[in-house]
């Protein structure tokens, strides 16, 4: 473990580039997954890809007190931040409707959160462009805009397509400025 | 600086760097990472181009083939990317926080001067504006990627506000572009 702190020259012993095993479920090297939120998550991609670290790993937060409960003690100390968030993929499940004021009377509504319901957004934006015979496109990481105002029927549409969304996981905002 | 990056939003294009601009760039990283120099031939082949990719914010990110190895904004100095110093950890000297200030590291923030001062931490000497990495109490790699806010000494005496600012951290923006 010390071995990092004097290896502002390299080490004789090792060769380099070193090689490190990133977690396959936060990404992160092994030693900071328990610092994850997904950290149980992680601990099942581990076991089952890697046995024989999960085996270690398990052996050591035996050993060593200060890796695993107790951290979670430590973190009250210092305020409310510092809680790391999860990537999109892990989030809440939610899809909003919101109608956009475009001109003076031109609307367009804008749909977002279906990616996180894995849903390919291009494939949705055609589903609308075609549903409602008008514009469609995919405008940011997780933004379709449909031109018009669809709000009427958009969430009836999204329903029928992707019968995964339940009522209570969309929302219509209503409009919103841009 | 990459807190809120996002690729799909804020990358905006590669190109291949120019044999001349690549040389300079390689001159220049060796003389500030002079650590790096047996190396350099294998993180940056003479045979593979280097490419920049642009971004928002004037940050540019650095590739060979579709490996992501220094970024940049502006004029700011060449920062290694985090999986590289993991592979080559000598480039950069080490700041070591103590193991309360992971969590908040890793959610992006600042390096406060208590988290490296404390009993856990390892406060080596560096010079204000100098880039570091973050090592952390009890843990082999670095979480992340720092400059210097303050002299060490300053650091140790003043004791308070932010020491190092966090430029790059595990599973920031930087860390999920893929090329
Ligand atoms: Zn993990």
């Amino acid at each position: 473990m010390a071995s990092a702190d004097v290896e502002d020259v390299p080490q004789k012993d090792v060769s380099y580039p070193r090689k490190l095993i990133y977690c396959g479920e936060c990404t992160m090297p092994l030693e900071f997954c328990e610092f994850h939120p997904n950290y149980e998550k992680c601990k099942k991609w581990l076991e089952k890809n890697l046995p024989d670290q999960f085996d270690a790993l398990m052996r050591l937060s035996e050993d060593d007190p200060t890796a695993g409960g107790e951290g979670e003690k430590k973190k009250q100390k210092r305020g409310g931040r510092g809680m790391i968030k999860t990537r999109k993929k892990t989030g809440p499940q939610k899809v909003t409707i919101a109608r956009m004021q475009r001109n003076k009377r031109k609307y367009v509504t804008v749909v977002r959160g279906l990616s996180t319901f894995d849903i390919d957004l291009k494939v949705a934006s055609k589903h609308f462009a075609n549903r409602f015979a008008t514009g469609s496109s995919v405008t940011g990481d997780d933004e379709i805009v449909i031109q018009g105002d669809v709000t009427y029927d958009i969430i009836d549409v999204v329903q029928d397509k992707w019968a995964e969304i339940e009522d209570e996981m969309i929302e219509d905002l209503g409009d919103q400025k841009r | 600086m990459f807190k809120k990056f996002d690729e799909k939003e804020h990358v905006s294009g590669m190109t291949p760097l120019k044999s001349s601009v690549q040389k300079a760039m390689k001159n220049k990283i060796i003389q500030m990472y002079p650590n790096i120099e047996p190396y350099i031939t294998q993180i940056m082949p003479k045979k593979e181009g280097l490419k920049v990719v642009k971004c928002h914010d004037h940050i540019e990110l650095f590739a060979v083939g579709n490996e992501l190895i220094f970024f940049r904004q502006r004029e700011s100095p060449y920062y290694p990317c985090l999986r590289l110093l993991h592979k080559y950890p000598m480039i950069l000297p080490k700041q070591r926080v103590d193991r309360g200030a992971i969590r908040f590291i890793l959610s992006g923030a600042n390096i406060m001067c208590p988290g490296l001062t404390s009993p856990g931490a390892t406060l080596i000497p560096a010079e204000q504006d100098s880039v570091v990495a973050i090592m952390a109490e009890g843990k082999e790699h670095a979480l992340a990627i720092g400059v210097m806010k303050m002299s060490s000494t300053d650091i140790q005496t003043i004791n308070k506000g932010i020491g190092v600012e966090n430029v790059h951290y595990l599973n920031d923006g930087l860390w999920h572009v893929k090329l």
